[in-house]
């Protein structure tokens, strides 16, 4: 018997349809169907007009793209999956035509209005001498197919068109980057927000063409206005200032855990691995307890857990912003450190809590610090959760005992997810604790708004971005969602506090160590 | 029957390659452009090809040059090409293509800092211009670029229906704008036809949706001639499966770099034809083969035969081939692990309209470049030739219709011819019974993939023919579109371009059965060994509405035919 596929597809003729509606269909399902295959079989065999764009059914021209179970994918490159519902709508943001056809009208207003060209103040000679070196990042970012997904995947647009989107963003830097453009392309940067973008890489995830869009065109042209002497936002500059000044990047409070600890070892009898723990600024200077919570979770999982007591931000809030100079800075000051209390102690691992720290230390600091010296950092950098899962192993960690009788769900931190491909490892650890019903949000991996210092320089637009997140979390019915972030936990508090729903913050490292306790009880 | 009227001096149909370039040229006169497509901007099949473009710019191998470009592109075109246009060809390649580099187009680099040049198949040095494998896409972002910065007024997502012709010269196309459904008319001095080939009246392409030969069909009906439309490259390696994927390029680098052919008994079969060169035949050669294997009952289960590099060191393949392992893992292959099943794909149509040295046609007003013109490659084209010919041909075109227009006024309209087709449209969506577009173009373009295919015999494509006039007659005015709807309705879109397939499709059936030799691509196999084929078919729509075809003398500048 052939499979199908039961797929809704979301139906609108404004002409005479008051509003739109989803249609089902049942497809039937080959091996190695593309989302594409799946339309094209709906439009022959059951309603020949339904409408929906494609062309070259091969990820070259940029038509197909559509909204697939909630993200902005190319139909004809996203697989179907046999065993689940499909759900297909249009893109975000513009309006719809009829069915999956959209007005791409505003992305076209948009780019028009960049002088989307390579603006020349004179003719070039025949030929034009340019060296394979000069065009090389221009050759990466230039793969673009206009399929506008990522501007509908985009957290930011989807609140204002105020920032223009990934894919113009784009544009620009590949015209900073082309030696042979004249505009001052940063100025326009500026005008076009680029400092509205929270760097959660969506973009980047469903880009066809996998272009790096946060880091060749957003951090790229914020570095090159930071460096034309354009100033950052006030927040942003208090952070920057801060991390130069006290190696963290928020003024200290309450004492620090750094300050706290009596000692760097925290040593158990039969050890099974030691790591180094790089605690990052928040869970130093705000979050102590988590930090204590993490120790003993790995000590009681047999790991040596080391705390250098001189620590250094690993200046996330520069590299984002466009400090290069304190950025890098930083990321040698902590490779220093990291790499001696690895030679001290005799181990190889940092184990990280923070997904912001994390993606730096492995996205940021590794490469700048191998193109510098030659030679990357010469430790590995775990997530908490990565750790225990695949280094401990999710057979060998000792079970907490302890119920919390609760429905969880998870927000997953952008630069976690897609950050460092730690997408399963929080849930599974959060599914071993006894009592918890996890709940899964189909917008799990959704900005919350805090990131890319947004938060700190665009504080109305990140709570709008919050609030939106806020309904999806809610909207799970769960009682507590639970993140392995800072600046999300802070971010989610701050919008929970308004919540009617009374729904609880955690952050997961917490929760283990409280069911652990539990069951010492 | 409500219609609007557009004006403009020159107006371009198409924006791919050819149509992009023209009407930056002819805005680049201060004229009034429009130009039209049945796609957004940017996504016409231009920006499928892979390969690169041909000119002989000498900075990988000095000692080419025009003339050898030009030998290779007569000898390639079995000597039927039109000598002439091939010259234009190969004088103006270079330039256009510093055009598309000071548009801002970025081609991969010699050491030396100017655009590196490939070795492409059939040419005596290495002369083929790229951007990686998307060197399409590069000039399609680069022209999409371009046209941004001129006055060019993008009309995308408008589909022309048919060319108007006034007072013995251009004057304008009826469309249908596909958005909204509204019809519109559109009035020029000029026009230029851009409208790409018709790879989709086969069941296998490696094609566009778009191209299924609007631009051969509107201009014979308006009286244009068109030549060599015979003559059709098949591409022995298409994708077999799934269904969206059937007909997808598998690029000649696969065989290049050592794949090898097997039938379903697990045969390498290119032994008992070709067994010097095995799989490394011409492509029309290695296309026969696999079609032999697959009609004689040795192919695989999707209808192909197995191409297999799965005996190559994984690091090879992983270096050389990135873009065929992301191709085949959408289709759940791993081609290091598994073999692949390919079958011969319609790639490209050597003929089209019939041009002069000015890319103008046979009405006065009327130009044309890109793949739907014919003459520039002869019998069989070569790889690289068709981007350079978008651009010379295109910035060509553009200009002559500048030139038209600025010593020509608008014709008047006839208003009946245009209400006349308009009703013609609206009567699809009217009709209660008739044939649904989807089943209509199913029949045509199996009936072209099984009977004027690779392997040609008189009693197919006489049957063809037959077939096709009935069709013509029976089936066309009688397409009927299931839901009565306008706005983006892609079945009205079908039913619309269904008239426009059949008359393309007739054409090549009938100047096919003329030939009754071989000859570049037109291969036979009850060849007459006395029909030598030295001579091009062209073909018009006569006086009394039929279909006329006559044989015509080889335009010959430089190199004599043996
Ligand atoms: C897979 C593949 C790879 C290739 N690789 C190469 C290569 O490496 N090198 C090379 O030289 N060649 C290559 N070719 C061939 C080459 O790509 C084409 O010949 C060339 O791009 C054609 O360009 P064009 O501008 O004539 O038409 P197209 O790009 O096909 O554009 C046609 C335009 O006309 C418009 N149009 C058509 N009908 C209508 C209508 N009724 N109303 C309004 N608009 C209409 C379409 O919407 C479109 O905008 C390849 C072809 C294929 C299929
Ligand atoms: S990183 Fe996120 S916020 Fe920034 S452009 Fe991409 S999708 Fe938008
Ligand atoms: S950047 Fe990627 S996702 Fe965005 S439009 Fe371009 S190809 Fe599409
Ligand atoms: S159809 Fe061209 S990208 Fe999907």
């Amino acid at each position: 018997m052939t499979k199908t596929i039961k797929t809704k597809v979301l139906r609108y003729n404004p002409d005479s349809d008051n509003e739109p509606y989803f249609q089902d269909f049942d497809v039937e399902y080959e091996p190695g169907m593309t989302v594409l295959d799946a339309l094209l079989f709906i439009q022959d065999k059951f309603d020949s007009s339904l409408a929906f764009r494609w062309e070259c059914r091969g990820g070259q021209c940029g038509s197909c793209a559509v909204k697939v179970n909630t993200i902005a994918r190319i139909a004809c490159r996203t697989k179907v999956e046999p065993d689940e519902e499909l759900v297909l709508e249009p893109l975000e943001k513009m309006p719809v035509i009829k069915d999956l056809v959209v007005d791409m009208a505003q992305t076209t207003f948009r780019l028009r209005r960049i002088r989307p060209y390579v603006a020349r103040d004179k003719k070039p000679e025949r030929p034009e001498i340019i060296h394979a070196e000069e065009i090389e990042k221009v050759r990466e970012i230039r793969k673009c197919i206009e399929c506008s997904a990522c501007l509908s995947n985009c957290p930011i647009v989807h609140e204002t068109w105020d920032y223009p989107g990934p894919m113009i963003i784009r544009q620009l830097a590949r015209l900073e980057l082309d030696p042979r453009d004249v505009e001052d392309r940063v100025a326009m940067a500026m005008n076009e927000s680029i400092y509205s973008c929270t760097t959660c890489k969506m973009c980047e995830d469903i880009c066809p063409k996998k272009i790096k869009i946060p880091a060749l065109a957003v951090e790229l042209l914020r570095a090159k206005a930071v460096e034309a002497g354009y100033p950052l936002a006030e927040g942003q500059q208090g952070f920057v200032d801060q991390i130069n000044k006290t190696g963290r990047a928020v003024p200290e409070k309450n004492p620090p855990l750094l300050k706290a600890i009596e000692t760097e070892e925290f040593f158990v009898d039969n050890p099974n691995g030691r790591v180094a723990f790089f605690t990052g600024c928040l869970i130093d200077y705000r979050m102590q307890n988590t930090g204590k919570a993490l120790i003993d979770v790995l000590n009681r999982n047999n790991i040596d857990v080391v705390v250098p007591k001189e620590q250094w931000c690993c200046a996330s809030p520069a590299f984002r912003t466009g400090d290069l100079n304190t950025a890098h800075a930083a990321a040698r000051r902590v490779t220093e450190i990291f790499e001696e209390a690895c030679k001290k102690y005799d181990c190889d691992t940092v184990v990280v809590a923070c997904a912001g720290c994390g993606k730096t230390l492995r996205e940021d600091h590794r490469p700048f610090i191998e193109e510098e010296r030659g030679e990357p950092p010469l430790y590995k950098v775990y997530d908490m959760a990565e750790y225990m899962i695949h280094v401990i192993g999710k057979e060998n960690i000792v079970p907490p005992k302890g119920e919390i009788k609760m429905k969880v769900t998870y927000h997953e931190p952008c630069h976690l997810g897609r950050g460092q491909h730690v997408f399963d490892e929080p849930i599974e650890v959060l599914k071993l604790i006894p009592g918890v019903e996890y709940i899964e949000d189909p917008y799990k991996n959704r900005c919350c708004g805090a990131g890319g210092g947004v938060r700190a320089g665009q504080r109305e637009l990140s709570q709008k971005i919050a609030t939106t997140r806020k309904e999806y979390i809610e909207a799970t019915g769960a009682d507590m969602v639970t993140t392995e972030c800072p600046f999300c936990t802070i971010q989610l508090n701050d919008m929970m506090k308004e919540s009617s729903t009374g729904m609880k913050v955690r952050y997961i490292p917490d929760l283990l160590a409280e069911s652990y306790r539990k069951g010492d009880a | 029957m409500n219609y609007k009227t557009i004006m403009c001096d020159v107006l371009v149909v198409g924006a791919g390659g050819a149509g992009c370039r023209a009407a930056i040229e002819a805005a680049s006169h201060n004229l009034d452009v429009i130009m039209l497509s049945k796609e957004l901007l940017g996504k016409a099949h231009t920006a499928m090809a892979e390969g690169g473009y041909n000119v002989s710019l000498g900075n990988v191998d000095p000692d080419d040059n025009p003339e050898t470009h030009f030998k290779d592109t007569i000898v390639g075109g079995n000597y039927l090409n039109n000598q002439k246009l091939a010259e234009i060809l190969v004088r103006d390649a270079s330039e256009r293509v510093f055009d598309l580099e000071e548009y801002g187009a970025v081609f991969d680099r010699t050491p030396e800092g100017k655009i590196a040049q490939r070795p492409f198949g059939k040419q005596s040095w290495r002369r083929t211009a790229y951007a990686s494998d998307r060197t399409g896409s590069e000039i399609m972002v680069t022209l999409t670029e371009a046209i941004r910065k001129t006055s060019v007024r993008v009309f995308d997502e408008v589909f022309a229906t048919k060319i108007l012709v006034e007072e013995g010269r251009v004057a304008g196309v009826t469309a249908i704008d596909l958005k909204y459904g509204d019809y519109l008319v559109f009035r020029a001095k000029s026009v230029v036809m851009a409208t790409g080939g018709a790879g989709r009246i086969y069941e296998v392409t490696s094609n566009a949706q778009l191209d299924v030969g609007d631009g051969y069909g509107m201009a014979y009906e308006a009286g244009c001639e068109l030549i060599d439309m015979e003559m059709i490259q098949f591409h022995p390696t298409g994708q077999c499966a799934p269904p969206s994927a059937k007909g997808r390029l598998v690029t000649e680098a696969v065989r290049g770099e050592g794949g090898i052919l097997l039938n379903n008994k697990g045969e390498r079969f290119m032994k008992n034809y070709y067994p010097e060169v095995m799989e490394l035949a011409g492509r029309d050669q290695v296309a026969r083969s696999i079609m032999t294997e697959v009609v004689e009952g040795r192919g695989s289960p999707d209808g192909g035969v197995y191409l297999s590099i799965a005996h190559l060191p994984k690091s090879i393949v992983e270096f050389r081939l990135e873009s065929m392992i992301e191709q085949f893992e959408d289709a759940g292959v791993d081609i290091r692990e598994e073999p692949m099943q390919v079958s011969p794909t319609c790639h490209h149509f050597m003929g089209g309209i019939k041009i002069d040295e000015e890319s103008g046609t046979n009405i006065p007003g009327l130009y044309a470049s890109g793949e739907c013109t014919g003459g520039v490659h002869g019998g069989n084209r070569l790889g690289g030739n068709a981007l350079a010919d978008t651009q010379v041909y295109g910035a060509l075109s553009g200009e002559s219709a500048a030139n038209f227009a600025k010593e020509n006024t608008h014709t008047g309209i006839n208003q009946d011819v245009i209400v006349k087709e308009f009703e013609k449209l609206e009567a699809m969506l009217e009709r209660k019974e008739g044939i649904s577009p989807a089943d209509a173009r199913d029949e045509l373009t199996k009936l072209m993939w099984e009977k004027v295919q690779i392997f040609r015999k008189e009693e197919d494509m006489q049957y063809a023919v037959k077939e096709l006039r009935r069709i013509e007659k029976d089936v066309v005015p009688n397409i009927k579109v299931d839901v009565r709807v306008k706005r983006f309705n892609p079945g009205w879109h079908q039913a619309m371009e269904f008239e426009h397939m059949v008359m393309t499709a007739r054409m090549v059936a009938e100047a096919a059965v003329i030939r009754k030799g071989s000859r570049g691509a037109h291969y036979r196999v009850d060849a007459d060994p006395n029909d030598k084929g030295y001579y091009n078919i062209v073909i018009r729509k006569g006086e009394d509405g039929k279909m006329e075809l006559r044989k015509e003398d080889l335009v010959i500048t430089k190199i004599i035919p043996p």
